[in-house]
């Protein structure tokens, strides 16, 4: 042990074994700053995402719910709330008001928290804690405006009357009320059976909120699926398909992308000095072979070495990345707040995996090719790298790469298109890096260079452009198309999106509402709607338990919005059949529910619109972009097919700092409901921002990675480059000459290498935004400009700077050295 | 007790080269007594190097037979070789090998690291450790004020005397010499042979020599000629 350790610590004598460390510190460092910190973003998305459904899991029915869950709940040691919420009338004097009633328990909301103020012009305070005290009610500014009331004032529900005590102005479960009609009223659940409000007949819905520890809803959830009656469902993070979701999922994704490269590159780094680490260590070991050393004490002195040095590395990269990820959620504070919650332990326990991987992947499997190194080799004179097993250290290598996507994805798909990506990118680098090269050949004779054809020649220079291309396309990924991407994805929420919903908007005020938005400078397009169950298709009657998925159920059993127009939604893609054309009857259905509820082109969809039945054939598909504000609709029928139906409009509008006309608008239009969705919008855009933001903070790592694979590769070539310069200078070449050599070399090296790599990046920004992000292709040539130049100085500045210093020794000492 | 350290009998090595078999020894029987200085010669490519390699039990032989201090080599695996020579056997070779980031006395005590008993060595403390031996033997060569420089700031005789001193730190019963002047100049060379021949004889050492240098083959008790493989 004793012997392993001091072989171990003469071995850092080697600059290879220092920029061994340094590539596994960086890798593990990059893992874990990132996974730290991710981790904390992911928890506080997590927790603001469960905050917009006050809860970590949601049990919601239109029936009221057995207690039993609440009791297993708290069994469980899961904290729960109730609220039960129906439309109900209220009253104030001789003025009425159609309002959202929601009677809470004691302990909601369980994520999140309402924020109220003292009258509707008050500054908005957080009520962290309290609720309407029994008698005292709070209810949204709209209200006090419809009933012309203040605070203070009474307010009569059903059969009691209560104080309007404060406005409320945020409540976490908001948001999952979008189509809300009515101002919300929020009062005590005790108050409640006083109003006698609440009867069978009421169009009431009843949530059970839980919320605690992960595991502990996992298991409540798990029960209660077994348990749920056809008209309860469960609504958590995951099931809950909100714009924030989507959001939420996307910005994993990038943020995953971004830790991904970095680990590629830093395996790179160690790839590279590995091998190099074993070409020195070569000598070594048939010289001690030679003197009587085992097989198996070279494996082990050499797996030691390298095991104590990845622990090492994932000791200084966790407490790095630690440290790191404090400073990196300081810099992002204003974008994730200051109030992070603490990381899991988890991305340290996978820094040291990673550094294991990299180890037995990408290191071990090389050095334990010096094993079977023969000692004759000592005496043949001719040192070469023992070749039988280099499929093995291959398949390593390979198994090594796929470990660490998926370690870092842990998503199957996601690391094997990125794998094959990577694999096809290397592959292709190679044979272009070829081909490019022996033009260069070509070009440099007929400009009768005297190095550019050697150049051409080299085997070195094909491993530098591909090593040089790999790093710089990661570069580029996440800047040029990073950066492209974000803004594309981002255009998909423009400053313009609509902040406010109208709906029941009546058929005869269609045109006055149209002149009325006008007049003020807002455009829209009112859309009918009219609502309609589906109950036949094909003829054949459809029930609920029919299905076995719980969202078929769902949809069959509540009524959907149907809507009817000429122009195709811009926010939709058409991905079958066509749009109808003037004259023409149809359906153009929403792609999901036709996969839920198994129905598609040809078939014949029978809706029951209150009490009338409306049959067509599906004539299209669309895909519909949910997050984009603007009214959806599962299925449209071709204009004018809606006849008389009874319908009302609906349109969504961007207000902005126009707010003020609301009041005027509901004073002209008094049916006209107002959502103002401005507030989830902004939630929406933060959340793109945070992700956005933290994306660039680990481009930082990134970086440094890449400069390590840069070092590594210039230092993985110095010995040769030691000799031929030794060669050169022997042979009369001046340092003028030399310095004017490299600096060509490395330049047009890296002009090659960052045009690749653009190339690369460009289409791999565009595969993945249009598979995983669904944006459209798009060709922009800044990558290869941009690749090209800074590939060039950078790669041009680094080689000179690395190999500068042997310019300076005497040919003499180098042929010895 | 067995007077012979090493035996070959018949010894052919054939390698596989552009498709067919080049036979670089073949059928060289010899005998080298204990203590006994024996110098190999040759010209270039006559496999005066393939055949140390053998007697060394670096590489196996095609076919034919090599006895190491008595023992049969062949049925041995690379294994059980490097065991047999480990302490019993020194190297110097003709580009040094010394490990470049060691230091010279880091160099010598390698071999000693490497064997868990510790040679006899007299007029040294029981308690005398690996560096103290080493030390001592790089007094011997002459580099006592070397000790802590590394290859690369040393000369060339210098270097080979470190290898020297390796080879002998560990007091091997054989010793092979791989060209130790090739990379010498004259002078240098035979300082550093003479050097060898005395630390053989000090400390009993069977001596096999490679060379092709007629007058150093001339100091040797024993003299083998190879000439396309064989011996002649």
């Amino acid at each position: 042990m004793k012997l392993l350790l001091h072989h171990w610590l003469q071995r850092w004598r080697m600059p290879e074994m220092r920029l061994l460390l340094l590539a596994l510190t960086v890798s593990v460092t990059v893992v874990t700053a990132v996974g730290f910190f991710t981790s904390r973003v992911e928890n506080a998305m997590q927790a603001q995402a469960r905050q917009l459904l006050g809860g970590d899991l949601v049990l919601s029915s239109a029936r009221p719910l057995d207690d039993a869950y609440l009791q297993r709940g708290q069994q469980l040691g899961l904290e729960t709330a109730q609220t039960i919420s129906f439309p109900s009338m209220a009253a104030s004097g001789d003025k009425l008001q159609l309002s959202q009633l929601k009677a809470v328990s004691s302990a909601y909301p369980l994520r999140g928290e309402l924020k109220t103020a003292a009258a509707p012009d008050a500054p908005e305070q957080a009520s962290t804690g309290q609720l309407p005290a029994r008698g005292e009610i709070w209810a949204e500014a709209r209200l006090f405006a419809e009933l012309g009331v203040k605070a203070g004032e009474q307010v009569q529900l059903g059969r009691s009357t209560f104080k309007l005590a404060r406005v409320l102005t945020q409540e976490p479960d908001r948001s999952s009320n979008l189509f809300q009609l009515a101002p919300v009223v929020l009062m005590n659940l005790d108050d409640l059976p006083a109003t006698e409000l609440l009867s069978p007949a009421s169009r009431a819905r009843f949530n059970q909120l839980f919320a605690g520890e992960e595991k502990l809803v996992k298991q409540l959830q798990q029960e209660l699926e077994l348990k749920l009656k056809p008209t309860e469902r469960i609504r958590t993070l995951e099931e809950d398909l909100s714009s924030v979701q989507q959001t939420l999922q996307r910005s994993g994704r990038f943020l995953g992308l971004a830790t991904l490269l970095s680990v590629v590159l830093a395996g790179a780094a160690v790839v590279l000095t590995s091998s190099s680490l074993m070409r020195r260590e070569l000598p070594a070991v048939a010289v001690l072979k030679a003197m009587g050393m085992s097989r198996r004490q070279v494996l082990r002195d050499h797996a030691f070495s390298l095991l104590l040095t990845a622990l090492l590395a994932a000791l200084a990269g966790v407490a790095l990345g630690f440290v790191l990820q404090f400073g990196l959620a300081e810099w992002l504070s204003q974008f994730v707040g200051k109030d992070l919650p603490a990381p899991s332990s988890a991305p340290a326990l996978s820094g040291l995996l990673t550094a294991i991987i990299l180890l037995l992947g990408f290191a071990l499997p090389q050095l334990l090719r010096l094993v079977n190194t023969s000692p004759m080799q000592i005496l043949q004179g001719t040192l070469q790298r023992p070749r039988q097993s280099v499929w093995l250290v291959v398949a390593c290598l390979l198994l090594a790469v796929f470990g660490l996507l998926w370690l870092q994805s842990r998503d199957l798909q996601l690391a094997g298109m990125l794998f094959a990506g990577l694999l096809a990118g290397i592959g292709l680098f190679w044979l272009l890096a070829k081909a490019f090269l022996r033009l260069t050949q070509v070009v440099g004779r007929k400009l009768h260079s005297r190095w550019i054809p050697s150049l051409g020649r080299s085997r070195r220079a094909v491993l530098l452009v591909v090593v040089f291309a790999t790093g710089l396309f990661s570069l580029l990924l996440l800047t040029t198309v990073r950066t492209d991407l974000l803004n594309r994805w981002q255009e998909t929420l423009p400053p313009d999106a609509p902040d406010n919903f109208l709906i029941n908007i009546q058929p005869a005020e269609v045109k006055p509402l149209e002149a009325f938005l006008a007049g003020h400078g807002v455009k829209t397009h009112l859309y009918p709607m009219v609502r309609g169950r589906l109950v036949e298709i094909n003829g054949q009657p459809v029930q609920p338990e029919d299905y076995e998925n719980q969202r078929a159920q769902r949809l069959l059993e509540r009524e959907f919005n149907l809507s009817s127009f000429a122009e195709f939604p811009s926010s939709n893609a058409l991905l079958e059949g066509k749009w109808f054309k003037q004259g023409e009857t149809g359906f153009s259905i929403e792609k999901g529910i036709g996969e839920t509820l198994s129905f598609g082109m040809g078939d014949k969809l029978t809706f029951d619109i209150a009490g009338q039945r409306l049959s067509d054939t599906v004539t299209s598909v669309r895909e519909v972009r949910w997050d984009s504000m603007q009214p959806n609709f599962f299925v449209i029928a071709a204009p004018g097919s809606l006849g008389d139906m009874p319908s009302t409009h609906i349109t969504s509008i961007h207000l902005g700092e126009k707010k003020a006309i609301v009041t005027d608008m509901i004073r002209q239009f008094p049916s006209v409901t107002v959502i103002d969705v401005a507030a989830i919008v902004a939630q929406v855009r933060s959340l793109v921002e945070q992700a956005s933001m933290a994306v660039q903070g680990i481009f930082v790592f990134t970086l440094i990675a890449g400069v390590v694979v840069l070092i590594a590769a210039l230092q993985s070539q110095k010995a040769e480059r030691r000799r031929e310069i030794a060669i050169l200078k022997s042979l009369g070449a001046g340092r003028a000459e030399l310095r004017r050599r490299i600096w060509g070399e490395f330049l047009l090296l890296g002009a090659l290498a960052g045009v690749l790599a653009g190339l690369l990046a460009l289409t791999a920004g565009n595969l993945f935004g249009y598979y995983l992000f669904d944006l459209d292709m798009k060709l922009d040539l800044m990558p290869l400009l941009v690749g090209g130049v800074v590939g060039s100085l950078l790669v041009g500045v680094a080689g000179f700077w690395n190999l500068r210093g042997l310019l300076n020794v005497l040919p003499m000492s180098l042929l010895k050295a | 007790m067995n007077n012979t350290a090493i035996q070959t009998d018949n010894l052919v090595k054939t390698i596989p080269q552009a498709g067919r078999d080049l036979q670089i020894l073949r059928g060289v029987s010899l005998s080298i007594d204990s203590g006994e200085s024996v110098a190999i010669t040759g010209t270039s490519g006559s496999g005066k190097s393939t055949l140390l390699g053998l007697l060394a039990g670096l590489d196996l032989p095609t076919s034919g037979a090599v006895q190491l201090f008595g023992q049969h080599l062949d049925g041995l695996d690379e294994d059980q070789r490097a065991t047999m020579r480990l302490g019993k056997v020194g190297f110097v070779f003709q580009s040094f090998h010394l490990l470049e980031n060691l230091t010279a006395l880091e160099n010598v005590m390698l071999p000693l690291e490497l064997s868990t008993a510790l040679p006899p060595h007299p007029g040294l403390p029981p308690q005398g450790g690996k560096e103290q031996i080493a030390r001592e033997v790089l007094q011997q060569v002459g580099l006592g004020e070397r000790l802590s420089h590394f290859p690369n700031q040393l000369s060339g005789g210098e270097q080979q005397r470190v290898a020297l001193a390796r080879a002998f730190v560990t007091r091997p019963q054989i010793l092979f010499a791989d060209e130790p002047t090739g990379n010498l100049d004259r002078t240098t060379g035979h300082e550093i042979i003479d050097l060898l021949f005395a630390l053989q004889e000090k400390f009993h050492t069977t001596l096999v020599l490679v060379t092709h240098d007629d007058t150093l083959a001339a100091r040797c008790q024993k003299h083998y000629r190879l000439e396309e493989g064989m011996l002649a």
